[in-house]
């Protein structure tokens, strides 16, 4: 019973993967916001004769091709990674929101326009459409923000829709209703707070693909502009070195994978942890 | 299930048997892999086109060959003469020559070809000749306007490949993309933009340059090129045997190459220039102390050293240094100086701020540095970077698509950018910096009076070579001093090869891998 009473993240880590995953995450997290307090080295300083240095007590992940510290870089890339995909998917989720709920609610004309939209943006792949709108904003960390978080909001606006729509019907909604509550009210007091708890767990994940879709953007020489380090833009630079210095592209690919599987990984354990299904048509 | 299944064993007996039939072709077939900074070109057009591909120089022939010491040599013209004057030019040309749709090869193609080009973006080439004669069948002269000491050079360039003008004017713009015919080595089978060309052997080709050992036909029956944009993984394709020929392996692969056994290096003068295009009619840069600033925060030594492991040499001039117009006064090359640069951005009042970016007026000294995504090119634009950054010039990389970078200069926002470019002639420092081409080539949006009036001295006053020199030297040095750009580099031309595969001509009197190499190479039983 007392485990109930905590809020479902904290009770996410005592599962044994949801503790292994999360402890990563939180790890990844406070290195980012503490980068430049725990680096020994500055991200952007060349030291041209230090190039292509492999792993020592010095520099404890190597070196890169312009001598610079690989570990510094790959902190300094986790701010960029974690707070270029969190904050995109961020917008996207409060975006997606209001447009699902307000479709899902006012129905009709609007609701029919912003499903044919949102199918259109649907059908093709989150990179095209980022890719296409970085060609048009240019490249950039903000431009890569609003690419990814334009290419997720189908996804929310989907999910928010059609929790809204299952849940319009309840009798909960209809007591409301009876009782004199606004239109506003019913959507902000009783139907978004019961739609949240899918839509930030679908929110948890979907900042996995978006941290791939950055490195990704990155990689292609899209995403942060150097010497602003982001995971995608080292790989894309250990790329061409692969056989001259394979730490290079190694140490930022293996960051993104454990990252992302961890995501997922917590992501799961918050699913069987928030019982969603159950808590459809609980608390009021 | 079953279905599924059966599809699957289908699906492997194909591609089983495709795999045989490969196998059975495989002796006489080639794939190579093409340069870079060729990926992505539209057309093989030599008319229409502003960056070639290496497909054009095996698909069309031209009048003149080079050597690799850059003298001129009989190709489709047997001989020529120039008048005394150098009022006009007699071409005697090869008999028996043949497009790849069969039309024959004479002093007519040659008038018809000339009027084609007149309208194209390299119609400076030919503008000297005022009219082109039919003498007989195979006699050619060239009454000219002017005496063009360049004639020959241009004759022998890329861009004057001689195409069949009735195909050309009949096809339009489908020319070189969806067919083209020459009277090269080999004929096109296939062109598919960003992808590969594939060439078949042209079997009646019996007039190869005169300084090649094969006259022709080809020893190799079908060449692939492919195109891949980045060099590591055409790296790996060659190491894996999925291709058998680089055509331009950049500086720092060169010790990988070297390491595998059954692969080879070819060196070869390089005719490429690095440079950091400065656009002199943006702010800060319309102050020439701040072209000079940023020019002289350049150290080529380091960038050599440190991004292409040494190979090639600086470049301290815009041209590549076998040209005698690159021999400009000592004072006019440019070279790293620092103390010079932040003398010059204290003079001109870009005093040094707090965190290292110099600062007017409370504005700090941000430029935008341009640079196409090429692994090479990024790497050096980083490098630069810093440079400038050393000086209190903060620079900002903005990345563009190889292919769409050339579009964005048009714009003319740049500030500064990194990139090169590959020509072995001093006209190319009027491609660059003349002003009547502002944007690209143009990148430097240069247009000066007195570096205009010069200019048309070097392109078309001179009477003969020594003079075209001299004149070219003037305007090379007067565009120096006024900083436009920064020379960085010059590589040399590295292809690599599988040994097992190839066996390459042991000595190839060209100025690169061209006709005269491909008709040497073999493919190994």
């Amino acid at each position: 019973m007392t485990a109930r009473a905590l809020p479902a993240p904290v009770r996410a880590l005592r599962r044994p993967m949801g503790a292994l995953a999360g402890g990563w995450l939180l790890l990844v997290i406070l290195m980012a916001v503490l980068a430049p307090l725990i680096t020994p080295y500055a991200y952007d300083i060349q030291s041209l004769k230090e190039a292509y240095q492999p792993a020592s007590s010095a520099h404890w992940l190597g070196t890169d091709e312009f001598g610079r510290d690989l570990l510094t870089r790959l902190i300094h890339g986790a701010r960029t990674s974690l707070s270029v995909s969190g904050i995109a998917i961020f917008l996207s989720v409060l975006c997606g929101m209001v447009l699902g709920a307000a479709a899902a609610w006012f129905g009709g004309w609007f609701d029919r326009a912003v499903t044919v939209v949102v199918d259109l943006t649907w059908s093709f792949p989150e990179i095209l459409i980022a890719l296409i709108l970085v060609a048009i904003i240019g490249p950039g960390t903000t431009g890569t923000m609003v690419a990814i978080s334009v290419a997720y909001l189908a996804q929310f606006t989907r999910l928010t829709r059609a929790q809204i729509l299952t849940l319009r019907g309840e009798t909960f909604i209809e007591a409301a209703r009876s009782l004199g509550a606004s239109n506003s009210h019913i959507l902000r007091r009783h139907l978004l707070p019961n739609a949240l708890a899918p839509v930030l767990v679908s929110a948890m994940l979907a900042t996995g693909d978006a941290i791939i879709l950055e490195a990704t953007l990155g990689f292609f020489g899209l995403g942060a502009q150097p010497p602003v380090p982001s995971w995608g833009g080292m790989m894309s630079a250990g790329s061409a070195l692969i056989f001259k210095a394979p730490w290079i592209i190694v140490f930022p690919g293996l960051t993104v994978a454990v990252t992302v599987v961890a995501i997922n990984l917590f992501g799961d354990a918050l699913i069987a942890e928030l019982d969603i299904r159950n808590r459809m048509g609980g608390r009021a | 299930m079953t279905c599924s299944f059966r599809k699957t064993l289908l699906a492997a007996s194909v591609s089983l048997s495709a795999l045989f039939a490969a196998n059975a072709t495989l002796a006489q077939e080639a794939v190579f892999v093409t340069s870079s900074n060729e990926v992505g070109v539209p057309t093989l057009d030599p008319i229409r086109a502003n960056n070639l591909g290496r497909a054009t120089t095996l698909l069309f022939d031209r009048m003149v060959s080079q050597a690799a010491d850059l003298s001129y040599h009989p190709w489709l013209a047997e001989s020529w003469e120039e008048a005394p004057d150098g009022m006009s030019w007699t071409f005697k040309l090869k008999p028996g020559v043949k497009f790849h749709n069969g039309e024959p090869f004479n002093a007519e193609t040659i008038k018809a070809w000339l009027e084609l080009f007149k309208a194209s973006e390299n119609a400076y080439m030919s503008e000297a000749i005022a009219e082109v004669q039919v003498v007989d069948e195979n006699t050619v002269k060239f009454v000219m306007s002017r005496p063009e000491p360049n004639m020959l050079y241009n004759l022998s360039s890329t861009y004057m490949s001689v195409v069949e003008p009735k195909a050309w004017t009949a096809l339009g713009e489908n020319f070189g993309v969806t067919e083209a015919y020459g009277t090269g080595p080999f004929k096109l089978e296939s062109f598919t933009i960003g992808q590969e060309t594939v060439l078949v052997r042209n079997d009646d080709y019996t007039w190869g340059p005169a300084l090649a050992e094969n006259h022709g036909p080809a020893k190799i029956a079908r060449i692939t090129l492919r195109e891949i944009a980045e060099d590591s993984t055409a790296l790996l394709e060659l190491k894996t045997g999925g291709v058998d020929l680089l055509l331009s392996v950049p500086a720092d692969l060169i010790p990988e190459v070297q390491k595998e056994a059954n692969l080879a290096v070819m060196m070869l003068p390089g005719q490429d220039v690095w440079y950091m295009p400065i656009n002199v009619t943006k702010a800060p840069f319309d102050d020439i102390r701040l072209r000079e600033a940023a020019a002289k925060a350049i150290n080529q030594e380091e960038i050599l050293a440190s991004v292409f492991g040494g190979v090639g040499t600086v470049a301290d001039t815009f041209l590549i240094s076998a040209l005698p117009e690159s021999h400009v006064a000592d004072s006019a090359k440019i070279h790293y100086d620092p103390a010079r640069s932040n003398a010059l951005l204290d003079e001109a009042g870009w005093k040094m701020g707090a965190n290292g970016v110099r600062e007017k007026d409370g504005k700090p000294l941000k430029v935008s540095l341009w640079v196409q995504s090429d692994t090479a090119f990024r790497r050096v634009a980083e490098v630069v970077q810093a440079e400038l950054k050393a000086v209190g010039i903060e620079a900002e990389i903005t990345t563009f698509d190889s292919s769409m970078i050339r579009d964005q200069y048009k714009t003319g926002e740049q500030q500064l950018a990194v990139r090169s470019y590959n020509w072995d002639n001093a006209d190319i420092v009027d491609w660059f910096f003349g002003g009547d081409r502002l944007g690209y080539p143009n990148v430097s949006m240069f247009n000066d009076p007195k570096a205009e009036e010069l200019r048309k001295a070097a392109m078309t006053g001179a009477k003969n070579m020594e003079e075209r020199v001299k004149n070219f030297t003037a305007y090379h040095e007067y565009v120096l001093s006024q900083f436009p750009m920064a020379p960085i580099y010059q590589p040399v031309d590295a292809i690599a090869y599988n040994k097992d595969r190839l066996t390459l001509p042991e000595k190839i009197d060209a100025p690169g891998i061209g006709t005269v190499a491909v008709l040497g190479m073999e493919v190994k039983e």
